[in-house]
């Protein structure tokens, strides 16, 4: 979990109002809204003129983490945040990166393009954790577009889910660049509908995708998962499900794209059920049925 | 009676498994069960632990004076009985210390750490749960999770399978030492009775076919007609008739 710490490089913001933002050396932070007026440049990212989110600019390598805190405090709020993180060439970042309702109960909506730009031989580690209530709708747009040998780390963990979580993914491979995402999903009464798309545009692009998805009680989870090669470029997707409750349904599309003889693109899909072996065998270790099935999905979502 | 089984009858997959099984373990003792493949060994100690893949039909387990025929396996073993598996399920995504300080949580009183007394390469607490174990691997991760249970009665299903000498000798000093010397009850559960040189069982049982045929104080003699006759020999003993 992303944490404020005096030495990292902070945007924190709750319902609408930027609560903190604190900049350190080579890395510019600012409001969406500011940095649509005081930077042209980045209005070809935002496209129109957006209303509230952060805008993130590494120009310098950082010797400290990334981290931004959203949150919404306040009942019925409607979140439109468009956010914007650079990484300049050469560097290499890591963000935690955090969404949440402060209460389960505040019937929210939060709604997120965001656009992160990495330049040639730029690296990033984005870890995103969402935390949201049984009444939220929730709705991240974004899109990774990775220059040349770039590389990119994205985690996605959400283990309290909202109500309705459409979550969309786009990764733009350029030459030699590598995309690492990896899905983690703990449904419970929720309606889930997620999509990513991988495009390997660039020659010797690489982009693997691990989806982890537990569909607990009153569930329904669509994932539909891609990538496109449009170069002699390797794709890999790992889609599994875990489905413990009979009133849940999961859903798994993973779909292969080769518009390049050359390109190399595999998958591997699977959705199974908590395995009573296991179960019994943690139960004659002493622990109940109901710890036995936690300590199981842990390790689902936990494995690689 | 520390445990006593009365007339055990119980089926899997709509077979009849065992046949009316009798067996009465004292405090402290230590026992050995001992027959062919697919007897009903492992079926009576998974049904002893509670496991609820079996249907009892008919019989009662009585332990420390309760019975316990109904009871889910996690009572059981928080009531003391701890059972080794001989084929354990891989827990994925779960390592072997997580699962120790798991088991650790739940239990009262002294908590008990044995991983530097067992770790086979130095990494076997490091690893998921079962997932890639040699054979060996999976006995020691088993006596590992069992100790750690602060048991009572203390089963262990072919524990002596796929070690080699020196790891079953080094297992069995192990077993002496934390079990039989402080008095824990112990059954063992052997198809090829090697384990039992190093234990030296007080008294030895022979299954056939779901149910107990024999019961024999001297192990050294039934390893001895085993060895020469097979379980064979067993099936045209006087007692199997009865």
């Amino acid at each position: 979990m992303a944490m404020i710490n005096a030495k990292n490089a902070h945007y924190g913001q709750v319902d609408h109002k930027v609560e903190n933002i604190s900049e350190r050396k080579g890395v510019i932070i600012l409001p969406s809204p500011q940095a649509w007026q005081k930077l042209n440049w980045t209005r070809k990212y935002f496209q129109k003129k957006p209303k509230e989110g952060y805008f993130i600019w590494v120009k310098e390598q950082p010797l400290f983490s990334l981290t931004t805190c959203i949150a919404i405090a306040s009942k019925k709020v409607s979140q439109h945040l468009n956010n914007l993180l650079v990484i300049e060439k050469n560097i290499k970042a890591k963000a935690n990166v955090v969404c949440r309702a402060v209460r389960s109960n505040l019937d929210c909506l939060h709604r997120a393009q965001g656009k992160l730009i990495l330049k040639e031989k730029a690296s990033l580690e984005y870890n995103h954790f969402h935390q949201w209530g049984q009444k939220d709708l929730v709705n991240p747009d974004y899109q990774f577009i990775l220059g040349k040998d770039s590389q990119l780390i994205y985690n996605y963990k959400n283990l309290a889910p909202p109500k309705n979580l459409q979550l969309k993914t786009a990764v733009y491979n350029d030459d030699n660049a590598s995309a690492n995402l990896k899905f983690i999903i703990n449904a419970l009464n929720s309606k889930i509908n997620l999509k990513d798309t991988v495009f390997l545009k660039g020659k010797n692009s690489q982009g693997i995708v691990n989806l982890r998805l537990v569909g607990r009680q009153k569930s329904r989870i669509e994932a539909v998962s891609e990538i496109f090669a449009q170069a002699p470029a390797k794709g890999h997707l790992d889609c599994q499900g875990l489905l413990v409750s009979s009133d849940s349904v999961i859903s798994l599309a993973p779909k292969l794209v080769c518009q390049n003889k050359k390109a190399q693109l595999t998958h591997e899909a699977s959705i199974g059920k908590i395995s009573e072996e296991e179960l019994n065998y943690l139960r004659t270790r002493g622990l109940s049925e109901k710890e036995a099935i936690n300590l199981i999905i842990t390790g689902f979502l936990d494995d690689n | 009676m520390f445990l006593e089984i009365k007339n055990l009858k119980v089926k899997g997959n709509g077979q009849e498994i065992l046949k009316g099984v009798n067996l009465k373990i004292k405090k402290g003792e230590c026992q050995a069960l001992l027959g062919p493949n697919a007897s009903g060994k492992s079926t009576f100690v998974q049904v002893i632990a509670g496991n609820p893949k079996y249907q009892i039909s008919r019989g009662k387990i009585i332990f420390r004076g309760k019975e316990i025929t109904k009871l889910p396996p996690e009572k059981r073993t928080k009531l003391g009985i701890a059972l080794a598996w001989q084929n354990p399920p891989a827990i994925k995504g779960i390592r072997l210390d997580r699962l120790l300080k798991k088991i650790n949580l739940g239990l009262k009183g002294p908590k008990r750490k044995f991983g530097s007394k067992l770790d086979f390469d130095g990494n076997l607490l490091s690893r998921q749960v079962n997932l890639d174990f040699s054979g060996g691997e999976k006995k020691m991760s088993e006596l590992l999770q069992v100790l750690s249970l602060n048991p009572q009665l203390v089963i262990l299903d072919e524990i002596d399978s796929g070690l080699d000498i020196k790891r079953l000798e080094k297992m069995a000093r192990l077993i002496r030492k934390e079990l039989i010397n402080k008095k824990i009850a112990l059954l063992l559960i052997t198809h090829s009775g090697t384990i039992l040189r190093f234990l030296k069982p007080q008294l030895t049982n022979v299954m056939l076919d779901g149910k107990i045929i024999c019961r024999e104080k001297n192990y050294q003699k039934v390893l001895r007609v085993i060895k020469k006759y097979g379980y064979d020999k067993c099936k045209k003993c006087p007692l199997w008739a009865s």
